[in-house]
């Protein structure tokens, strides 16, 4: 926490809106000054000649007018930069966030697997959404500290040093006296957090567990734990605190008794006629002005925090370095918004016609995990034109990874994978994706109509009998018929409003209509009861029937019995496939895909 | 009386009762708060006289007060700030404490159906953020609140007493800051809300599918519809910000017009009463100069605003929670001494049953069958049919929507307490929770008294010896809030042992099987139906009633109840 930067360079050279929006408000900030300043000595023009008996208010009334337009000037200036704070904001995170799905997107599915990309999700949404009190709050007090405190302060010395003096003394003092509670208070505070944060878990756990409680018939006793839990919570927290406040109360210390010393300097001057009152007055009233960006400063701070921790997570995954692509290396170093350039490469052999060529799995092996052990390892198949290939294999062998491999989202450590005799890393990527139909386990849905989701990726329309016939093949007609809107009915994300076993069928449907030679079923009958079974049946042998290849991962011995070949895949302890970095391939060219939109 | 009433049944004002703040402590933290920025205002007004007073010359004796006091402000201020946070947050943390305590105890008791159908994440989020943000509105909006209140009527009177037209015109200032400012601000909030709650949710889901599906969309095409999606979505955002800022905008300035306006009036006033001799020179650089600090507590009320707006929507989540809920029966002793009669027919006993969710889409009808104590019965069906609604129902968690359960001899729905059903019956919900405790307390959740050697023998009934094993503190194990360090099919087989555990007399278990590999799954079916076989000290064994997808391992069961969507059931 100690580490966060107040204004990170990064976060201007990554995020463009950012940096109009600090100059704007930098100028802001000055005219801030000015208007202070302004402020504070025509308020002193007009009291002191009041006050010594001088003049008269109509002799004023100038100074006064003049005062009175200062101040709605400088309302004006805090209300722009309200109202205008946020656009740089949402751009920014706007900025961020699509920099962060390019990069994580490019770093491939590998990287993503294992629970990040829902964490990343999270990081690309509320995490980088608490930027916006840093630029809204944070910032505009940041600058006002930089140019508001040094000029104020600057007038001050030249109206009365001895003030500018006091308060030259003090203004250091500030951060140095909060910096030393905060290293002094760090052990006792991140202990106690930890006792904070495990005692609210576990209220939040016996609650959540309620319904588990009530099942078994054990939901009264925890009552009095939960009592228990909640006080120790509230001791534990109130203990973090007492220490979390401190640096606050340092600072609201510091400023207010350097204000009071000032004041009490000038006092003492005046009365032995050392000083004009104007000179005091206007002196009086800078002062407050001098500390209270300052303090602004302090009280943001941790509103701002976790927008800072954010945005240095998100840096953090842009600097992982992508994959050993020669060119995905040469952007990872460069800025990330423009990787434009990372087109395919020139080298790549347009991809052979998959109805008549033949792919060669020889020796593949895959790394899975930190142990390093093999999934799949040393697997060999080869899958010819308009046959049925089934993989099977205990959980864990490598099934969905050689899947992967084989439609090229993943580069195997150790063997090949060749097509007609050209090795697949070779082949452009776009050309051998058009050809190949993918159903993954938990198959994609996108919020829209059925219709859009089913002829997702369709180049061109489809001919309405087609459908018709897949979606009876399929079972979804069945589905379609209690719908009243039919293939017009709109799906939420992630396909709220359709069961697994539905959107599975859906899935299938999408698979059968689209025209590519090859067809890849992971575990196409994991949602589906024994009757649904059938309907992958019936689609795997539409499919044979119209003489496509099927690559099929499977379990069940009716589907095993529909291939026309089984092999099973292994998973084994490392051997001495070498020292391959990881190869997630795919990635770096979907970059490149869309890198060109991103111009737009 | 209408408007009190509303006032009255406004969720947060209900949240905040339940909260059970004592009001002297309420009082005590606004004191130090009126303290704190009191000492700001006071420092203003006395340096503003000992500056003005010290200018004409006197004897420095007759500053001596007011330069102790001008350095007494300089340090209260800080001191008293401190104690007001203190003072504030014990407050909110011990009504925090205090409705989550409140909330356990009413979910507790209210009826099984209800707390069956509550989503985990539902509850996270409102017993955890929402209460928190309950709380909040004590520390951020009802404290500062008094404190303004204090403040400025108290800074208005005493510039009242030095000049009355200064007096009026600074509380008309302070009025006309307090009153548009939150108003202002809470119109910005809402604009934000209409227009950004959605988008936002939406820009989660794309972000979330884009990255889950990356592969898929590569390969299937569909990256330009969603990305197209995403930009829609966030201009919906940014717009729904942009009318938002403008209200915002306007809120900050008419706080600081406001300011200005009433150092200008106190000026022009003190100047005509120091004409007409009404006013003596020094105290108008007080009445002039005091406004400067005074707005300042009145700069917080449209943060408290805009935390009331926030407090208010999560107490409406919490009050759907617990509100207007039907209570579990509180006592029932007839029914009690019925509960422990023997049986005289069947230990279940189900007589045309319909059950499920929702009364105008029944899962399934007219189900009616018996089973006796040692007898196995699986029940197989369709996804949706409503096996795990069957299960519940069984149990008493769940209403039937008609037709009749005994077990034995009564009905589960008018179980009093906790301990009847925890004799009766256990109910293995595929999605139950794993306590964030030991291996050890997380299977005496099902029974309070069993010992280590139990929970051994339990474990490794359900195959999960050699995990036992590998566990770095065995049985003293620590696991992870969500169980994340739990795999999926050791998370099932932990909740089998559990129920494994249990006394109950009736087992029932939902899909024991998933995430198994077949071989597994099927030994594991075959295993729990011969529990019900297994007779042991007590009598004639259990009734095991498991629900399963596999057709495999039936062939231990005694019985086969094959249930289809919403229509009669053959049983064989």
């Amino acid at each position: 926490m100690a580490t966060v930067r107040p204004l990170d360079p990064r976060l201007l050279r990554e995020a463009k809106a950012a940096r109009g929006y600090v100059i704007l408000t930098a100028a802001l900030g000055l005219v801030t000054a000015g208007l202070v300043v302004a402020q504070a000595l025509l308020l002193a023009h007009v009291l002191a000649p009041l006050i010594t008996g001088a003049a008269k208010l109509a002799d004023v009334t100038g100074k006064l007018l003049a005062l009175g337009i200062i101040f709605t000037v400088r309302a004006a200036v805090v209300g722009l930069q309200e109202r205008f704070a946020h656009r740089a904001a949402t751009r920014t995170i706007t900025q961020l966030r699509a920099a962060l799905l390019k990069h994580a997107t490019a770093l491939g599915p590998r990287w993503l697997a294992a629970g990040r990309a829902s964490q990343i999700a999270t990081l690309a949404t509320r995490g980088l959404e608490a930027l916006e009190p840093y630029f809204v709050r944070y910032l505009p007090q940041l600058l006002l500290a930089a140019t508001v405190t040094p000029l104020t302060l600057v007038i001050v010395w030249w109206q009365d040093w001895t003030s500018g003096l006091t308060i030259l003394i003090t203004l250091p003092l500030v951060p140095i006296f909060m910096i030393l509670v905060g290293k002094l208070t760090e052990s006792a505070s991140k202990r106690k957090i930890e006792s904070m944060s495990r005692l609210g878990s576990q209220v939040l756990d016996l609650i959540a567990g309620l319904p588990t409680l009530k099942a078994l018939g054990r939901e009264r006793g925890p009552g009095a734990r939960v009592r228990q839990l909640g006080e120790s919570h509230r001791r534990a927290t109130m203990g973090t605190l007492r220490i979390a406040f401190l640096s606050g109360m340092v600072l609201e210390l510091l400023t207010t008794l350097s204000v009071a010393l000032v004041a009490v300097g000038i006092g003492m001057r005046l009365v032995y006629g050392w000083m004009d009152l104007v000179v005091g007055l206007a002196v009086l009233i800078l002062a407050p002005e001098v500390f209270f960006p300052i303090r602004q400063v302090g009280t943001q701070f941790h509103a701002s925090s976790d927008g800072v921790a954010a945005a240095e997570e998100v840096f953090a995954v842009l600097e992982t370095p992508l994959p050993d692509e020669p060119t995905a290396k040469k952007t990872a170093a460069g800025s990330f918004s423009a990787d434009s350039d990372l087109a395919p490469a020139p080298d790549l052999a347009p991809a052979p016609d998959l109805a008549t060529a033949p792919i060669t799995v020889d020796e593949i092996s895959i790394r899975a995990g930190e142990r390093g052990h093999l999934a799949p390892a040393h697997l060999s198949f080869t899958l010819y034109p308009g046959e049925v290939l089934a993989l099977r294999g205990a959980n864990g062998g490598g099934k969905t990874t050689a899947s992967l491999a084989v439609l090229n989202l993943l580069r195997p450590h150790a063997g090949e994978i060749h097509v007609n005799g050209t090795p697949l890393q070779k082949i452009d990527p776009a050309g051998w994706w058009r050809q190949i139909a993918w159903v993954p386990q938990r198959a994609m849905l996108l919020p829209g109509t059925l219709y859009e989701n089913v002829t997702l990726g369709l180049e061109g329309g489809i001919d309405a009998d087609e459908l018709g016939t897949a979606a009876r093949t399929t079972g979804f007609s069945k589905v379609l018929a209690e719908l009243p809107h039919g293939w017009d009915t709109r799906i939420g994300h992630g396909g709220v409003g359709l069961s697994l076993g539905q959107r599975q069928r859906l899935a299938l449907t999408r698979a059968l209509i689209r025209p590519a030679p090859l067809v890849i079923l992971d575990e196409p009958t994991a949602h589906l009861d024994a009757g649904s079974e059938q309907v992958v049946l019936d689609a795997i042998s539409a499919l044979k029937a119209s003489g496509r290849s099927v690559l099929l991962i499977a379990h069940r011995a009716q589907l095993l019995d529909l291939a026309d070949e089984v092999v099973t895949v292994h998973a084994a302890a490392p051997d001495d496939a070498g020292n391959l970095a990881a190869a997630a391939i795919g990635g770096a060219r979907a970059a490149a895909d869309s890198g060109a939109n991103d111009e737009a | 009386m209408m408007r009190l009433k509303q006032w009255r049944s406004d969720p947060l004002v209900r949240a905040i009762g339940l909260l059970q703040v004592r009001l002297s402590r309420v009082v005590l933290a606004i004191f130090a708060g009126v303290g704190a920025i009191g000492s700001a205002i006071a420092l203003a007004a006395v340096s503003a006289w000992l500056i003005a007073r010290a200018s004409q010359m006197p004897p420095v004796l007759h500053l001596t007060v007011a330069v102790v006091a001008v350095r007494t402000f300089g340090i209260t201020r800080g001191v008293l700030r401190y104690s007001e946070r203190l003072a504030s947050h014990d407050v909110a943390l011990r009504g925090m404490a205090h409705l989550r305590e409140q909330l356990y105890l009413r979910l507790a008791q209210s009826r099984s159906d209800r707390v069956v159908q509550l989503r985990r994440g539902d509850v996270l989020q409102r017993v955890g953020a929402d209460v928190d943000a309950v709380g909040d509105v004590v520390v951020r909006a009802i404290i500062p609140v008094g404190v303004a209140a204090v403040l400025g009527l108290g800074s208005a009177g005493l510039m009242f007493y030095f000049l009355p037209a200064a007096g009026l015109s600074l509380l008309a200032c302070l009025i006309l800051a307090a009153v548009l400012g939150p108003v202002l601000t809470l119109r910005a909030v809402r604009r934000a809300e209409i227009g950004g709650a959605q988008a936002r949710g939406d820009i989660a889901a794309h972000t979330l599918t884009s990255l889950q599906a990356a592969a898929e969309l590569r390969v299937t095409g569909g990256e330009q519809q969603l990305a197209n999606a995403l930009a829609r979505e966030e201009a919906a955002l940014t717009s729904a910000q942009d009318a938002a800022a403008r209200p915002a905008g306007w809120s900050e300035f008419v706080l600081q017009a406001a300011m200005g306006l009433a150092v200008v009036c106190a000026v022009i006033f003190g100047g005509l009463a120091l004409a007409a001799g009404n006013l003596e020179p020094v105290e108008l650089a007080v009445i002039a100069l005091t406004p400067l600090a005074a707005f300042e507590p009145i700069q917080a009320l449209p943060e408290a605003a805009q935390q009331w707006y926030r407090s208010r929507s999560a107490a409406q989540r919490i009050m759907t929670l617990i509100s207007d809920e039907e209570l579990a029966p509180e006592s029932g002793g007839g029914v009690q001494s019925g509960a422990r009669r023997r049986p005289q027919s069947a230990l279940i006993a189900a007589h045309d049953l319909t059950i499920g969710w929702d009364r105008a889409h029944p899962a399934t009808k007219d189900l009616s069958f018996e089973v006796d104590a040692g007898q196995a019965v699986a029940v197989v069906g369709p996804s949706g049919a409503g096996k795990t609604a069957l299960l519940l129902t069984l149990s008493g968690m769940l209403p039937p929507l008609a037709g009749t359960v005994r077990v034995a001899g009564t009905d589960p729905l008018t179980w009093a307490d906790g301990l009847q059903r925890q004799e009766m019956i256990a109910l293995n919900l595929e999605d139950a929770h794993i306590f964030h405790t030991t291996v050890l307390e997380n299977l005496r959740v099902a029974r309070g008294d069993a010992t280590a050697a139990e929970a051994r023998a339990a474990l490794a009934n359900v195959g999960l010896g050699p995990w036992l094993e590998s566990l770095p503190a065995g049985l003293d194990t620590m696991l992870g809030p969500d169980a994340t360090d739990v795999s999926g099919g050791e998370r099932r087989r932990l909740l089998i042992a559990r129920a494994l555990l249990s006394r109950a007399r009736v087992l029932l278990i939902d899909e024991p099987a998933e995430h198994l590999d077949s071989d597994t799954a099927d030994d594991l079916v075959r295993d729990l139906l011969a529990l019900a076989h297994r007779a042991d000290s007590e009598g004639p064994g259990r009734a095991v009633i498991l629900v399963t997808h596999r057709h495999a391992p039936l062939d231990a069961a005694d019985r086969v109840i094959e249930i289809r969507a919403a229509q009669p059931v053959a049983a064989s």
